[in-house]
């Protein structure tokens, strides 16, 4: 089959198209053709080598595609079922293999393109807004890069609940975007300091919560513009990590709450990622999330939707097409 | 009338008996006359310079007694009503003025030592314990210094909500104290070390939230014993301050939380103090919370009375009485 494989860390180039075997299922596992595979940030940390893992790899954590293969052990896939994943290295691929535990059901209405850009994005949103903090009506929420991949769904999201919804962006192209998302304000950050313009646009109050996907570049005044007992939850750091933080700032500020999140531990059990997934599914069929496609690539040119994706300039997900 | 004063900061032969005029209330403010004052660690704080405050001062956070007279826009109190407060300035006296909007009526059937005991600590306890982390039964919750004066109370609170309590102390007799309050759960940890005990006691799941007012010795542990997406409150540093954290470790940990509140953003309006100390006062004459009271001292003993709450033997409230 065709891959694509990193031998060694570094830029865009390391991905190189390569013919390697199909894999075979241990007896828990399954392998799927892969429809489509989803690119996300977190790709790029694998091939650049911030995260680790053993060389040489196949990047690519998400998916969509068909059970063509199943381990002896498995129990709740077969051959034929359409499925979806995230968090299963090895996605920019024309097949992977999955423990079964990782692969939830598609629904017919849900396309291949739609499964696979939801995944990671769709899923992380829903934890960020249903549990990470559970925002209710009523509330502000600050939601930086709000035309980003989690951005646009988050906004979707904060929205339906009936949340009051401040986007940041660095453009008016992808302020555009946040607003048709449902974003009530959206601060080109680019052009006004998003500390000032969130604490007017709350009448100095400041906001129930802030997502930030954004990490060092936001962090310091984003303790300024929550409002007392207000909740931060750090789940990316596309500028870079954080500095360490003297938790005191937290009372000084107004006994704030900081989290750092990551999927994986808001679809921990299989009970909880069906749950999750099913319910992002059937927003999805309901017409009440749209998932913004934003550029389709055949597998050889992953290289260039890396580049693409930390050039910034997309509003949208990126795909691979095996 | 006899107040304490602080005239350089230093050590508890720093305060000094003095007569100085009784104080007249300004516009908003009402004048109390005293009946007990509490003692807390706020107070040797900025008897010792580590908090700031112009000199000379007063010091006492907390207390109670009747209103002897009110400012001319002062609502809320009248002559004759008895009172009780907590976060101004000035107790260690005969009398003190406070706002008018700090004081919370004491009904009949709580003691002015009582009273005076339960403010500080006790609405600290409640806000931990129902609005910080709101605990539900069946949770589990690890209480650190668990014989102190929060401690006491919050294993009490806890207990009574009907979530599992694990209790840190560092001695036999103050392992009673806190069984006695309710805790299921103690550990000595000068005997055993905190964490492996509260991951065997909780068979390797952790716990839902750790209450810690001890800082700097506890905090890191208390990350390890964390279930996955659980809380961390960091609401005292008895044990010096937590330096400052990288934010990744609540990710690699679980996807934690972290929160440093502090009492005043729990109060920060009249109607949340009002129905934090109703609340607390209703517990207290239900017979469901009770308060130790360890020792009282007249006002010329304060430094007897800082030289024994420093030295950390003591267990329960100690109270100055005018």
């Amino acid at each position: 089959m065709k891959a694509i494989r990193v031998q060694h860390t570094g830029g865009p180039e390391v991905m190189e198209l390569e013919e390697v075997p199909v894999p075979k299922p241990k007896p828990a596992e399954a392998v799927v053709k892969v429809a489509v595979a989803g690119v996300n940030s977190i790709d790029g940390y694998f091939r650049d080598g911030r995260f680790r893992t053993p060389l040489p790899f196949i990047p690519g954590q998400e998916g969509a595609g068909v059970v063509v293969e199943v381990g002896t052990q498995t129990k709740t896939v077969k051959v034929g079922d359409r499925v979806a994943w995230s968090g299963v290295l090895g996605s920019y691929a024309e097949f992977v293999v999955s423990p079964e535990e990782h692969l939830v059901p598609v629904p017919a209405s849900i396309s291949d393109e739609q499964a696979a850009a939801s995944m990671v994005h769709g899923l992380t949103a829903h934890y960020l807004v249903n549990d990470a903090h559970k925002l209710k009506a009523g509330e502000t929420a600050l939601v930086h890069a709000a035309a980003g991949g989690v951005g646009l769904l988050l906004v979707q999201m904060a929205r339906a609940i009936g949340a009051r919804v401040i986007g940041t962006v660095s453009s008016d192209e992808k302020a555009q975007l946040a607003r048709q998302a449902g974003a009530d304000e959206v601060i080109v950050f680019t052009r006004n300091d998003f500390e000032p313009e969130v604490k007017r646009l709350t009448e100095g109050k400041g906001v129930e919560v802030v997502y930030d996907g954004v990490g060092k570049a936001t962090f310091e005044k984003n303790l300024n513009v929550m409002r007392l007992r207000g909740m931060l939850v750090l789940y990316g750091m596309s500028s870079g990590p954080v500095l360490p933080v003297d938790p005191a700032r937290l009372s000084e500020k107004g006994s704030l709450y900081m989290a750092r999140t990551t999927l994986a531990h808001f679809t921990a059990t299989r009970a909880e990622l069906l749950a999750r997934t099913s319910a992002l599914f059937g927003m999805i069929t309901d017409g009440k999330l749209q998932v913004r496609i934003a550029k389709k690539y055949p597998l050889a040119d992953a290289p260039e939707a890396h580049r693409d994706m930390e050039a910034r300039k997309v509003a949208g997900k990126l795909l691979l097409i095996p | 009338m006899k107040a304490i004063q602080v005239k350089q900061v230093g050590g508890p032969e720093a305060m000094e008996v003095v007569e100085l005029p009784v104080p007249q209330p300004k516009a908003n403010e009402a004048v109390v006359k005293l009946a007990a004052s509490g003692v807390n660690f706020i107070d040797v704080y900025f008897r010792e310079g580590r908090y700031k405050a112009p000199l000379p001062l007063i010091p006492g956070s907390e207390g109670a007694g009747i209103v002897t007279a009110v400012g001319g826009e002062a609502k809320f109190v009248k002559v004759g009503d008895r009172v009780a407060w907590a976060g101004v300035q000035g107790s260690y006296a005969e009398y003190a003025a406070v706002p008018a909007d700090r004081l919370v009526p004491v009904p009949q059937e709580v003691s002015d030592p009582q009273a005076a005991a339960a403010m500080l600590q006790g609405m600290t306890a409640h806000y931990l314990s129902h609005d910080t982390f709101p605990l539900k039964k069946g949770e589990t919750a690890l209480v650190h210094a668990a014989a102190g004066g929060v401690g006491l109370l919050l294993v009490q609170m806890a207990h009574g909500i009907g979530a599992r309590v694990i209790a840190t102390v560092s001695t036999e007799e103050k392992a009673k104290l806190a069984s006695g309050a309710g805790a299921d759960d103690v550990i000595l940890y000068t005997q055993a070390d905190f964490e492996a005990e509260t991951k065997r006691l909780t068979g390797g799941k952790g716990v839902d939230v750790v209450y810690d007012s001890v800082g700097k010795s506890t905090f890191d542990k208390g990350l390890n014993i964390l279930r996955p997406r659980g809380m961390m409150v960091l609401f005292g540093g008895s044990s010096g301050a937590v330096p400052p954290f990288d934010l990744i470790t609540l990710s690699q940990k679980g996807s934690l939380y972290v929160t440093r509140p502090s009492l005043m953003n729990y109060i920060a309006t009249r109607e949340e103090l009002i129905a934090r100390s109703g609340a607390l006062f209703k517990m207290m004459v239900a017979g469901k919370l009770k308060l130790r009271i360890e020792h009282t001292y007249p006002l010329a003993e304060a430094h007897q009375a800082h030289r024994d709450l420093e030295g950390r033997k003591t267990t329960g409230k100690l109270l100055l009485i005018p």
